[in-house]
């Protein structure tokens, strides 16, 4: 039987223990909140583009843009990953440190050199410590990503591309689906799917004839490093809301299982208690007896 | 009534401003544009620089506005840029001193950071436009 003073100790500890997971599921809570609203308000902008986008790509065709091209013989591929930089968040980071890592060994299998952009310091981390340095590494943007940052990181693959440098980039990410559910995915930045913007194009109904100032291909110039950029910051705050999500649960279920184990506790130390004090009778009971004999 | 357009200027992270306006003039590659009710549709580029707005009662507003481009249709004009302020918002010592510290951050800098380079030069025309119309109050 379990002395009673450690388990009244057990208590207090597991006791002291839910009131941070608690703390930081509300946190968490008060997170997503915002997280999704920033996610909203982004919507207006990227909706837009893409339809701008689709009517360049509708009324000027044969415009060619380097971000379209797919190259041929691709030798280098660049993986971006975004992850958080706190931890206690389930698998949040772990499912796109897996499939990041298995995208890295199978184009490597395949004779094809990968760099790695790091977001979020568990990225780097993990990566650091399997011997893949990445060529970049974000920090502290994870929990409130700019556009800013998105520009920062697009910086590093655009430049690269136009110039035939790598030929294909990637970027791994949670995406947001509910509160409840994040989905790692892995998403092609480059070459830009020429048919996702041709089906934009499909799908919206504007049927006049644009002027394009100075011209389409110009335009295109334009929207096209920016449409990346649009796609990262994206990632980054589709990434920003499901780690809050992700913590969310992780720190609810922490603070049940804290809950549960403060009950159990609780009943071995009354039980303890119980036969403490039993003994204790039977003691004072065997002692009077003893005496009257 | 008069004929009005609906002026919206989005960034990336939010919705700047939204109204409906007499006329809208736009600083484009080309120069300036003014877009009046029942133009063509149109889309543009824009260099980093003022955009005005004037409504119905000949109040004109200024806004500063990092580049991008902008859609005219039906009535519409959707301004779309990295970056963008209204001149009653911006805070012009503030944006003093981020022109200082971005030019003294421009220097330091080596240049055969081309990326990094571009965008410090970026960061400082986007800074001494806020200073030129922050200055600048609605009439």
């Amino acid at each position: 039987m379990a002395n009673l003073r450690d388990i009244k100790k057990r208590i207090g500890s597991v006791h002291s223990t839910r009131q941070i997971t608690r703390t930081m599921e509300m946190v968490a809570t008060a997170k997503i909140k915002r997280a999704q609203e920033a996610i909203e308000s982004a919507r207006p902008y990227a909706l837009s583009m893409m339809e701008v986008l689709g009517n360049v790509a509708r009324y000027a065709k044969g415009v060619e843009h380097p971000l379209l091209l797919e190259h041929e013989e691709p030798k280098r591929v660049v993986a971006i990953a975004v992850t958080s930089d706190r931890g206690l968040a389930g698998a949040f980071n772990s499912n796109i440190l897996r499939m990041t890592e298995r995208f890295i060994a199978e184009q490597r299998a395949a004779g094809l050199d990968v760099d790695l952009i790091a977001i979020g310091k568990k990225a780097a981390a993990y990566f650091r410590y399997r011997g893949i340095e990445p060529i970049a590494a974000y920090r502290e943007i994870s929990d409130k990503p700019t556009f800013a940052d998105a520009k920062a990181i697009a910086a590093h693959v655009i430049p690269g591309y136009i110039a035939e440098e790598l030929d294909e980039v990637m970027i791994f990410f949670n995406r947001f689906k509910n509160v409840a559910e994040q989905l790692p995915e892995q998403h092609r930045l480059l070459p830009i799917r020429a048919e996702l913007i041709g089906e934009v194009a499909e799908g919206s109904d504007v049927t006049a004839e644009y002027i394009f100032e100075p011209d389409a291909a110009s335009v295109l110039e334009y929207l096209l490093p920016t449409y990346v950029e649009t796609l990262i910051y994206r990632a980054l705050m589709e990434s920003a809301a499901s780690e809050h999500g992700a913590r969310r649960k992780a720190m609810k279920s922490a603070t049940d299982n804290a809950t549960e184990m403060i009950g159990t506790l609780t009943r071995s130390y009354n039980r303890a208690r119980q036969a403490a004090i039993t003994t204790e009778i039977a003691e004072i009971v065997g002692g009077a007896a003893a005496l009257e004999d | 009534m008069e004929r009005t357009l609906l002026c919206e200027i989005v960034t990336p992270e939010r919705i700047v401003y939204t109204s409906e306006v007499k006329m809208v003039i736009v600083t484009t590659i080309d120069g300036e544009l003014g877009i009046l009710p029942l133009h063509a549709p149109l889309v543009s580029a824009l260099v980093p620089g003022e955009v005005r707005v004037r409504y119905g009662n000949d109040e004109v507003e200024w806004f500063a506005v990092s580049g991008g481009y902008v859609q005219v249709h039906e009535d519409k004009v959707i301004i779309l840029a990295d970056q963008a302020a209204a001149a009653s918002q911006i805070d012009v010592d503030r944006a003093r001193n981020a022109l200082d510290l971005t030019k003294q951050r421009l220097e330091d800098l080596p240049k055969e950071d081309k990326a990094e380079y571009d965008s410090c030069k970026a960061d400082l025309k986007w800074c001494e436009l806020q200073v030129q119309i922050g200055g600048k109050q609605r009439s």
